[in-house]
């Protein structure tokens, strides 16, 4: 027996959309599950196979972003020493530009811009290479031909994904430090040698790991909803839709992630 | 042998470039160091009219090294760096002073590198530290006259100020032995003044005695003798 009430239009919507995030994170899960299930397949897939997707992965997502890469960091960097020396006293700043390149650069910006970067190119190609893939009817080949899929899509994509995003951190910060400090010689003097040693006593191992945690964390996160997103389609109108959709949810997540580890480690 | 495509040398340089960084950080980190046996450090000075390329640099008399560059800083005004290259086996700590000074009258100038009193963090290659500016004899024997002159004319408003306050000191003890004496003074005088008025009222007393006797003796004729 149904018995019928009289709901208000935005509390339907409210309800609608929270249960459709709901099934949303349900479907997520899901994926997430079958893909760790599909690793006792692991031993049928050929290591050079995985080996190029690999390779060839890391090159698109790390070596292809770094002059974007590279020039942004030197943005930031910069940008950060004219805040720095228009707001704060110049005298003893020598001593403090280092600390605040490692604040402002290492622990926040450099792993959030670099995850940024990958996202806006890498996820966003990801989603629509597999969507089209998908469209072709590529996939389905290979699962007739009894490779699992998922395995072979998602995995290569997690390790290049890892190994890129960390390499570009170090990058990202190399950079980014050496920029704010060409910027700051333009003001104050600072000896390279004083400049590398603040950065060293700036940094600590807590720094190396979270950027390393963070890494981690980003190169499996950003692949893996790429390629939920990318897997969805049922037409060729919804590709646009999805990879969409996979660019914006991975950014959330990637800014609550970074919200999250920074309350939990320096709060 | 394996051959690597073009794609692969690249994805291993890009690879190795960080992780070769962060070995580097990391062993910098834990306080190794790729120098040899001297470390640099600077000297920050408003002036070079005494600190030249070679100056040595001693710590209690020893030398430890010397000075081997001296680099002008613009911004944001005119002073210089001083590279002094000191050796790593003597422990210089964090808040170590760097005096600059002359050796002996005629001696040339030395940076004497002091320690504080209380051990700290080692001084790290590279550390900038404050020069103490250079003070040559002949000022400083000026200062010292200066300040012989100070102290002559302290003590002598020191001794004005003991004359005055001597004499000061004598008036008053005259003046209080002057009180105190007419305090006895007065004392006395009420003392006699007191005797008297004891002995009026022993006067006193004993004419009542006789008028209350006589009143018990013959009331009414005491009471009618004003009336006759």
């Amino acid at each position: 027996m149904y018995v019928s009430v009289n709901v208000p239009g935005f509390i339907k919507k409210i309800v609608q959309r929270i249960l459709s995030t709901w099934n949303g994170v349900q479907s997520f899960y899901f994926y997430v599950v079958s893909i760790i299930k599909s690793f006792k397949s692991i031993r049928y897939l050929r290591f050079r196979s995985l080996y190029s997707i690999v390779v060839n992965q890391t090159r698109f997502t790390g070596i292809d972003a770094l002059p974007l890469l590279m020039i942004i960091a030197l943005m930031l960097g910069g940008t950060v020493i004219i805040q720095a020396h228009t707001n704060f006293p110049k005298f003893g700043i020598e001593s403090f530009i280092g600390n605040l390149l490692v604040i402002i650069i290492a622990r926040e910006l450099g792993p959030l811009a670099t995850a940024m970067i990958v996202v806006s190119r890498s996820g966003s190609a990801i989603a629509a290479e597999i969507a089209t893939q998908t469209q072709n009817r590529e996939i389905l080949s290979l699962e007739l031909m009894g490779i699992d899929t998922k395995l072979y899509i998602i995995l290569p994509r997690i390790i290049a994904s890892i190994i890129a995003i960390f390499s570009l951190i170090i990058i990202f910060d190399i950079v980014a430090f050496f920029g704010g400090y060409l910027l700051s010689i333009s003001t104050v003097y600072i000896p390279i040698g004083v400049f590398i040693q603040t950065l060293l006593d700036a940094f600590s191992f807590n720094d190396l790991f979270l950027t390393i945690l963070k890494s981690l964390i980003y190169g499996i996160l950003i692949p893996l909803i790429a390629c939920y997103y990318g897997l969805k389609p049922r037409s060729n109108f919804e590709i646009p839709i999805y990879v969409s959709q996979a660019v914006v949810r991975t950014l959330l997540v990637i800014f609550v992630i970074n919200a999250f580890i920074s309350a939990l480690f320096y709060f | 042998m394996v051959k690597l495509e073009k794609n692969e040398v690249r994805v291993a340089v890009f690879i190795l470039f960080p992780v070769l960084i962060l070995l580097v950080f990391v062993v910098l980190k834990l306080g190794y160091s790729f120098a040899s046996s001297t470390k640099d450090i600077y000297l920050k000075v408003d002036s070079i009219s005494s600190i030249k390329n070679g100056t040595q640099v001693k710590v209690k008399g020893y030398t430890i090294g010397r000075v081997v560059e001296i680099i002008p800083v613009y911004q944001p005004a005119l002073h210089f760096l001083a590279v002094m290259r000191v050796e790593n086996e003597i422990a210089m700590y964090e808040d170590c002073t760097a005096v600059i000074q002359n050796q002996n009258i005629i001696g040339d100038t030395i940076i004497e590198l002091r320690n504080p009193e209380t051990k700290q963090e080692l001084l790290k290659e590279y550390a900038v530290i404050e020069g103490i500016e250079y003070v040559n004899l002949e000022a400083l024997l000026q200062d010292v006259h200066v300040m012989l002159a100070t102290v002559t004319s302290t003590v002598g408003v020191l001794r004005d100020i003991s004359l005055d306050s001597r004499s000061n000191i004598r008036v008053l003890l005259g003046n209080l032995s002057r009180s105190v004496e007419t305090v006895s003074t007065v004392l006395n005088d009420s003392q006699k003044d007191i005797i008297e008025i004891m002995r009026s009222f022993r006067k006193t007393a004993k004419t009542m005695d006789e008028i209350s006797t006589e009143l018990k003796r013959h009331p009414l004729k005491f009471l009618m003798k004003g009336d006759k």
